[in-house]
């Protein structure tokens, strides 16, 4: 559980201390809410029910499969609180994020090879959570796409924007797993039904009807539809490919001296965007996490010139008819908060 | 009027607390008869009602909408030498109770006499009748004997006595008050910012308060009611009318799963259509409100446009009052 209070005061832990972002402004009518890792909040707030319905009690090890930075909030969270944790992930994991996990006592289990390519990435993990699970006597799995509880446990992030900056008119939400963009725009419009959400995807990823294939911005959009994920709270969905979202990275860094994650610079690259186009609104976007893991890579400029992403992005993006069209650098639609399966019933008429 | 402890009396209670309490004898009169009076308004229901995290833990809370338009009156006679406390009208029995609970923390249980009650602060409304005979007697004996008590110990004889309580004893400001405990959860420090309010029954039913099933609000509900303190604390802060009606309207449409007002989607497009900063509802009563920022010059039109889609619904008995300033204009039908 969250504290409400953010008087001064010693934090009773880092995970305490880290909780809940920074409000810092961004431009005339552009703020973001900085997180140190947004996923701290998602991963104390399950397990901390957990342990009080009792679902999580003395010796169940947490098994979650995560190659991201739910998996690093997991680790903080059970190592404090004495829970032993097996993270399942892909032969993908950065290196230092699986030597910071298995510092912090998480054991680390990769799906190798002949599992990978005869049911796919996603299939093998699930295939070794199940056989995992049926050893351990007694396990909890968090479950961050299906756990309702993700969305919900973002309430004391409305609180903070809300107390600080009143009711705003937008909020640019990255979507990856659909828990931040979904718990703090379905608070936030209970108070503002007005609230203009717009949520940064990337190509290739399904969340929001493109077509499905390779993704190089992790952390961004989805190969799967999370249940987490409410699509009618959304007006407004952009599409942005890695050299775009690093640039935008860097930018952040250049000209406001935030050191971010690429998912803080995709966001914060929508937020700018829309904030011109109404000069008149005041926009809020979320940054989830810091740059420090991201120094050799986006924060780098022979990395990214290595790969290919030096190439400068658009100033604006292409609108689209329908999320089918996404492709290139930075495209929009307008999603007029409909539900999934309606824009997709939409498909056979923008292909015909 | 005065109404309540004035927060000045509030700190000087507290510096005299404890030792000055126990070394004060009762006042010794030659006949014995000790007279006072009391008064407390009645409220228009809650601005915001439900449950939050105080250090950890869960509490039911409100944010109370003053309401000035009606209050209890009591008078208490008081002597050493009548066997017992009777009350007037014998009903209100609760009231009596939390007059005895007073005398007999004061060290005065062997006082008897009369308690009598005057209220125009009509029941099962949500308007805070029982709370405001309860805090009138109090502080009718408090004024009788010539004591003062710090507005928390008046809290806790009025929930002992009621079982759950408003914090009508705080007149000067806006708490998150944890009604069944009789415990301020939250201290916004400052008044209710400007309203003008248009009241009305948005049903013919009564309400037992005391009787409603308590809420058994949802995970989201319950990370919802920090979105709504968050604005809370800002809109108290900073007198922002507009906020307040935003918060308002969301508690209410949460307590629409727990006690639902008729017709709440035609009050909503009422309060759009009369620009309204919101709508208002008593959480476990009948009445309810449209709330108007006041001191604009389109007040008038407005409230009256929504008294008459007010009167479309056969919603005719409104009442209209301000709080956060000290006017108070009663309401004129309009056609």
């Amino acid at each position: 559980m969250s504290r409400t209070h953010t008087s001064r005061r010693a934090f009773t832990s880092v995970v305490d201390g880290h909780v809940l972002p920074k409000v810092i402004q961004v431009g005339p009518n552009v703020y973001g809410a900085a997180f140190h890792l947004m996923k701290l909040l998602p991963a104390q707030f399950i397990l901390t029910s957990a342990i009080e319905t009792g679902e999580l009690a003395q010796g169940t090890t947490v098994v979650e499969t995560t190659s991201g930075t739910f998996g690093l909030g997991l680790a903080m969270v059970c190592r404090l609180k004495g829970i032993p944790l097996v993270l399942v992930g892909d032969p993908a994991i950065e290196p230092a994020l699986r030597r910071r996990l298995e510092a912090l006592g998480a054991r680390v289990s990769i799906v190798s090879g002949p599992e990978l390519r005869t049911r796919g990435v996603q299939q093998a993990r699930l295939d070794r959570v199940a056989r995992i699970q049926a050893r351990l006597g007694s396990y909890y799995t968090p479950g961050q796409y299906d756990n309702p509880l993700n969305p919900v446990s973002y309430g004391a992030v409305a609180e903070l924007l809300l107390e600080s900056m009143g009711t705003f008119d937008a909020l640019v939400c990255p979507v990856g797993s659909g828990g931040s963009s979904s718990g703090i725009g379905s608070f936030l419009r209970a108070l503002n039904p007005q609230l203009k959400l717009i949520g940064v995807d990337t190509p290739g990823s399904v969340l929001f009807g493109a077509p499905a294939g390779p993704r190089q911005l992790r952390g961004l959009g989805n190969g799967l539809v999370p249940p987490v994920l409410e699509h009618t709270l959304f007006d407004e969905i952009h599409w942005l490919d890695a050299g775009t979202a690093f640039t935008a990275t860097r930018r952040l860094h250049a000209e406001h001296a935030l050191y971010m994650g690429p998912t803080s610079g995709a966001a914060h690259h929508v937020a700018s965007w829309y904030a011109e186009q109404h000069p008149e609104l005041r926009v809020m976007a979320l940054f989830p996490d810091e740059g420090h893991r991201y120094t050799n890579t986006v924060h780098n400029d022979g990395w990214l010139r290595r790969n290919g992403f030096l190439t400068p992005p658009p100033s604006a993006p292409r609108t689209l008819d329908h999320p089918v069209q996404v492709a290139g650098s930075w495209s929009r639609y307008a999603w007029q908060r409909r539900t999934r399966d309606e824009i997709v019933a939409l498909t056979e008429g923008a292909t015909a | 009027m005065k109404i309540g402890v004035q927060s000045q009396d509030v700190l000087s209670t507290q510096d005299a607390h404890g030792q000055a309490q126990r070394e004060l004898e009762p006042p010794q009169l030659e006949h014995g008869v000790l007279m006072g009076t009391g008064t407390a308004p009645s409220h228009h229901g809650e601005l915001l009602q439900g449950v939050f995290e105080d250090d950890g833990r869960l509490r039911r809370a409100l944010v109370t909408l003053p309401c000035p338009l009606f209050a209890s009156n009591a008078t208490v006679r008081l002597s050493r030498w009548e066997p017992e406390l009777t009350v007037t009208p014998s009903w209100k029995t609760k009231a009596l109770a939390a007059a005895r609970t007073t005398l007999e923390m004061l060290g005065m249980g062997a006082y008897g006499g009369e308690l009598e009650l005057r209220s125009d602060v009509a029941v099962g409304r949500g308007l805070g009748s029982s709370t405001s005979d309860v805090t009138s007697a109090i502080l009718a004996v408090l004024a009788a004997v010539g004591r003062n008590l710090a507005p928390e110990r008046i809290a806790r004889i009025a929930v002992a006595a009621e079982a759950a309580t408003d914090p009508l004893i705080y007149f000067d400001r806006m708490l998150l008050f944890a009604h069944r405990e009789g415990a301020v959860v939250e201290d916004f420090q400052r008044p209710v910012p400007p309203l003008a309010v248009l009241g009305f029954s948005s049903t013919e039913r009564e309400v037992d308060t005391l009787a409603l099933p308590r809420a058994r609000y949802n995970a989201w509900e319950i990370e919802c009611f920090r979105a709504l303190r968050g604005l809370m604390r800002r809109a108290v802060a900073r007198g922002d009318h507009r906020e307040l009606g935003r918060i308002s309207t969301a508690s209410a449409r949460i307590n629409q799963r727990f006690l639902p007002v008729p017709r709440f989607d035609r009050l909503l497009e009422i309060a759009e259509e009369s620009e309204a900063l919101g709508v208002q509802v008593a959480h476990s009563g009948s009445v309810a409100a449209l709330l108007f920022a006041p001191q604009e010059p389109e007040l008038e039109q407005r409230t009256a446009l929504a008294a008459r889609r007010l009167a479309e619904l056969r919603i005719t008995d409104h009442w209209r009052y301000s709080v956060g300033s000290e006017t108070h204009v009663p309401y004129a039908h309009q056609s």
